[in-house]
């Protein structure tokens, strides 16, 4: 129980951390990602990247990642980035796969079949 | 394979030596699933970083993924003082940039009936042979055909990414998709590598209004007013009806307490408009403010 109160605790607060101290341009200079975000898409609202944020370090946090990195590995992410991410960790490809040597040599050993035999 | 035809077929791609391997790149024999962390451990390192694949497990690994994802794979090479960019998806490039020197990150999936993504680098080409050479998993020299690399490469969309040094472009870059890849760069906070990324791509490309106005943040924020100063004045002679930096400039002037000269500047920057006109204004009400609080006195 004392677990539980403590990991949505630990959530809570990565949240807020994440959402308040932002980075941007020094007072009055209009930023050089602002500049080429609105290029692409005009004015969004502020409020909703941070809710990308959050939402992001959420998720992030709920997969294991540890929440004392989560802030840090966001804050070097740009705003589309997080877009990318924002609900789709769980789907987008993620490279890892260590086995996949053996399952290379059937590609090769096909492709070298088809490019011996086929042609 | 598409473009493993076209290669053969077109012949060499002009500029591009019959060969090329990079043979001290170094290796980090992956992990279990930790290729992520190895591929840009390899590529940092071959960059001068001083970094180890187990330095980037907390930066780029996800455990329940089991994984590492395109998005922080990029972001990740960042917060180690480089630039990282996402190459066009083309052989070609990938070609070019191993010539010129600079290993390339590549997702593969190897999985037949479910995905297997996987990172390898790859270091070295043979057109003759039409092989790769390839830092992957646990095989420090992974040679493998074109088209088999194209196979399991093609269904990541052909990613493939770069991280280099500020004072270098990749052999590939194009303008715009550099530009953001230094403003994506700057947002990390390495000011100083920042600005040495914005001036060496000046050097390439002068014309660019955006440029400036980036390096002329990065001049601001490390307290180099009158150097930013000089870089908008540059912009906005290139670019009169430029708001941003015609407002970056005013803003600058009244930093350095120079706000009579700022008011006819930012006086400009409203009459053009645009998506800036908020920013504008508040820009104007502060120079108007600090004019008054002079007075005042």
């Amino acid at each position: 129980m004392k677990s539980v109160w403590a990991k949505t605790l630990c959530r809570l607060l990565v949240v807020l951390m994440v959402w308040s101290p932002m980075q941007f341009a020094t007072a009055g200079m209009i930023g050089t990602d602002q500049v080429a975000s609105v290029a692409s898409q005009a004015d969004r609202s502020t409020v909703l990247q941070f809710l990308g944020r959050a939402e992001v370090a959420n998720q992030m946090q709920s997969m294991g990642v540890d929440a004392s990195t989560v802030k840090d590995r966001i804050a070097a992410m740009t705003d589309q980035e997080v877009q990318q991410l924002a609900g789709k960790i769980q789907s987008m490809p993620a490279g890892a796969d260590s086995t996949g040597v053996v399952i290379l040599l059937i590609v090769v050993a096909a492709v070298v079949w088809w490019v011996w035999f086929r042609r | 394979m598409p473009q493993t035809k076209e290669l053969a077929k077109g012949g060499l791609p002009q500029g591009l030596p019959m060969k090329a391997e990079l043979t001290e790149v170094p290796f980090f024999p992956q992990r279990e699933y930790q290729c992520g962390p190895a591929a840009l451990a390899t590529v940092l390192a071959a960059a001068g970083v001083k970094v180890t694949a187990e330095d980037l497990v907390g930066q780029v690994y996800i455990p329940e993924r089991k994984g590492s994802l395109q998005v922080e794979m990029l972001a990740a090479a960042r917060r180690h003082g480089m630039v990282s960019y996402a190459l066009a998806p083309r052989f070609e490039d990938m070609l070019r940039e191993i010539a010129a020197g600079t290993p390339v990150v590549v997702l593969q999936n190897l999985g037949v009936f479910s995905a297997g993504w996987h990172y390898a680098v790859a270091v070295g080409y043979d057109y003759q042979f039409g092989t790769l050479v390839m830092r992957s998993g646990t095989l420090e020299r992974d040679v493998l055909p074109f088209a088999a690399h194209e196979v399991v490469w093609m269904r990541s969309g052909y990613w493939a990414m770069v991280a280099v040094p500020p004072d270098r472009i990749p052999a590939t870059a194009e303008e715009k998709s550099w530009l953001s890849a230094i403003a994506a760069f700057e947002r990390v906070g390495d000011a100083r590598g920042a600005r040495t990324a914005y001036q060496t791509f000046l050097g390439r490309w002068p014309e660019n209004i955006n440029a400036h106005i980036g390096l002329a943040n990065t001049h601001h924020s490390l307290g180099e007013l009158a150097e930013a100063v000089a870089v908008l004045r540059d912009a906005t002679r290139r670019d009169p009806e430029s708001v941003v930096a015609l407002n970056n400039l005013a803003q600058t002037l009244s930093d350095l307490g120079r706000n009579e000269e700022a008011l006819p500047v930012i006086d400009k920057a409203s009459a053009v408009g645009g998506p800036f006109a908020s920013a504008v204004q508040k820009t104007r009400e502060t120079i108007l403010q600090r004019i008054g609080n002079r007075r005042v006195q």
